[in-house]
């Protein structure tokens, strides 16, 4: 059973985000919350898998209360920032501050779901192109930021690359012709050297370095 | 170099445009040189040449530089510059100026353009001529210009004449070439935008960004907001249309509630879109009622008001309708009854703004009252605003009463703010 967390200051959004992910045997919402500042508390108690995060809330917005997710719990809930517009300035800086993913409110019900399920197993990247396309409109090459200095070995950098086209790892163990164990240990090395928390930061800090171009 | 940089100008399409414009500016100046040649000889007679070369010259540029003072001639000046000598010259030369710095310039122009074309138009007409003839100096022996004639050497000792005047032509059309080089090369200086004029245009172009940024957010906030909560109250529904019916009966009254929402803020952004071309005259609203009133009871109507409620929270254009049509009520008093009391009423209700004028129908001048455009314009402006008017004689009295429908309630404080 994936858990959800619902945070958004229309009420409207939450009853049908709810009414749509309860009606998945695997998925529930076990909590709602109107503001930013309420999140803390709610995931301490209810431990969620996944929070769906709305960007724009009254006092505290999804941004600050992401941060907030990722530095003070040691295993912080998979955060999909959900907003109205793909262009939303904000929904770069949720990712850099280390959303998993970001979802549009007029996203289909079913993709709604997977993407749901996609973050929670972290499995792949979501939305390959609308990430690529965020970077490229956004992101600036602030420097290597230490992606040489991370060292990857040729095969790392490759599993990389193909993180960020979207592959998940079977479908990378298949390019490869390798296993799926071996695969799951490119990924986990990959991520431990560029210190990211999950692959979407770790394809955005491919990308915002320059070791990979979002053209 | 070579051949290509002699002949060049000679294939080129621009060399005629230019000379085009060169003529043309020759021919405007035929006009001068005579009034300028009439004024200096009945001024004086026995003045030295040089000095009444000087005088004429003097008299033209000045009647030019008045003559160019005129927006409409520049107008006509700039276009033919931009049609003839092509895109180099600014679009902003076929613009009316009125300021000073501005006509001064276009001044400078048109005297240049006027004094050159006029050289290079005396020599078009004199080398031809000149030209034809030289070409049979070989073979007659002698050089016809009109009735004169000069000898010259006869065969191949005279066959230097001929190449001479062929080179002349040849020289002629470098000169309109170049001159019309230089002419484009002055027209971003004389006739483009003043410094002042570029910065005019881009104060106002990072107005009208500002007021497209504050639509787009406008929209992005209501109706984007309002969408997403149609989409997916809309899917949930679907999603769970069997297995609960309440939810989905909910979710219907939500979606009908926002679609309906986003089409007044629509309304509203629309509104303001439109109104956006004409915003010259000023705009007064309600706020400045009392103003309106204290000028009416100045003109010796005693004007007798109340207000309830607060008219400073009515959406713009309500209130800058309800302006217009009390100030069309008060004239049509003043026109029909004469000075007369007059109360007025105005009312913001919770769905409605209310507006009562009377007043007593006996007029200084015995007029017949209502009728005419002021009612018909009052009549369009609550149209417009889809509200109701009534306007008539009761018991003596003329009563106009005007309801207009507050369709957001009182939620579009940001929209008046500004």
């Amino acid at each position: 059973m994936i858990t959800v967390l619902l945070v958004d200051d229309e009420e409207l959004i939450r009853a049908g985000l709810r009414a749509i992910i309860d009606s998945e045997p695997d998925l529930s919402v076990v909590g709602e919350a109107g503001d930013g500042a309420e999140v803390g508390p709610m995931v301490a108690r209810l431990r969620p898998d996944v929070v769906l995060m709305d960007v724009r809330m009254p006092a505290v917005d999804g941004i600050a209360a992401t941060r907030h997710l990722l530095e003070t719990f040691a295993e912080p809930p998979k955060v999909l920032v959900v907003t109205t517009f793909e262009n939303d300035d904000y929904v770069y800086d949720a990712l850099r501050v280390g959303a998993s993913g970001f979802l549009l409110k007029r996203t289909r019900p079913d993709d709604i779901i997977k993407a749901i399920r996609l973050v929670a197993t972290g499995d792949s990247l979501l939305f390959p192109a609308a990430i690529r396309a965020l970077v490229a409109a956004h992101g600036s090459n602030k420097g290597n930021r230490g992606l040489a200095a991370a060292g990857l070995t040729e095969r790392e950098a490759e599993v990389l690359r193909l993180m960020a086209t979207g592959l998940s790892n079977g479908e990378i163990g298949e390019k490869l012709f390798v296993s799926l164990q071996t695969v799951k240990t490119h990924v986990g090395n990959v991520l431990a050297k560029l210190g990211a928390r999950d692959r979407t930061q770790a394809v955005i800090t491919a990308y915002e370095s320059g070791f990979i171009t979002p053209a | 170099m070579g051949v290509r940089a002699v002949l060049g100008p000679v294939g080129r399409e621009t060399t005629y445009r230019r000379w085009v414009y060169l003529i043309i500016g020759g021919a405007l100046l035929v006009p001068y040189v005579f009034l300028a040649s009439t004024l200096v000889s009945v001024a004086g007679d026995r003045m030295p040449i040089g000095l009444i070369v000087a005088l004429i010259l003097l008299v033209m540029v000045a009647a030019i530089v008045v003559m160019s003072f005129i927006p409409a001639v520049r107008v006509i000046e700039g276009t033919a510059a931009r049609e003839l000598l092509g895109d180099a010259v600014p679009e902003h030369a076929t613009r009316r100026v009125t300021s000073w710095p501005a006509r001064w310039r276009t001044a400078a122009w048109a005297v240049l353009h006027l004094l050159v074309g006029g050289v290079v138009s005396g020599i078009t007409l004199a080398l031809p001529p000149a030209v034809v003839s030289s070409l049979a100096v070989p073979f007659t022996g002698s050089f016809y210009l009109g009735q004169a004639s000069a000898p010259m050497p006869k065969g191949w000792a005279g066959a230097w004449i001929p190449a001479l005047g062929v080179l002349g032509l040849l020289l002629l059309v470098h000169i309109v070439s170049w001159c019309g080089a230089l002419f484009i090369r002055l027209a971003p200086v004389l006739l483009g935008p003043t410094p002042d004029d570029e910065l005019a245009a881009l104060r106002k172009r990072a107005e009208h960004l500002a007021e497209r940024n504050r639509l787009a957010r406008e929209l992005h906030d209501s109706v984007g907001h309002a969408l997403s909560i149609v989409t997916v109250q809309a899917a949930a529904a679907r999603r769970v249309l069997a297995a609960d019916p309440a939810f989905v009966d909910k979710a219907l009254g939500a979606i009908e509630e926002s679609a309906r929402s986003a089409l007044e803020d629509l309304d509203h952004v629309l509104g303001l879109l439109r109104e956006d071309r004409a915003p010259t005259v000023p705009q007064w609203t309600l706020d400045d009622l009392p103003g309106l009133l204290d000028r009416t009871r100045i003109a010796g109507v005693a004007v007798e008001s109340t207000v309830d409620g607060e008219v400073a929270r009515l959406p713009a254009a309500v209130s800058r309708e309800a302006y217009r049509i009390v100030q069309e009520c008060l004239t049509n008093v003043l026109r029909h009854a004469g000075k007369v009391p007059v109360t007025v009423r105005l009312a913001v209700r919770e769905a409605e703004l209310a507006l009562d004028m009377e007043n007593p129908l006996e007029g200084a001048d015995g007029s017949r009252p209502g009728g005419g455009r002021g009612l018909a314009g009052m009549r369009e402006r609550v149209t417009v605003l889809r509200g109701q008017m009534s306007a008539g004689a009761q018991g003596g009295r003329w009563v106009v009463a005007v309801r207009i429908p507050l369709r957001s309630g009182m939620r579009d404080e940001e929209l008046v703010a500004e």
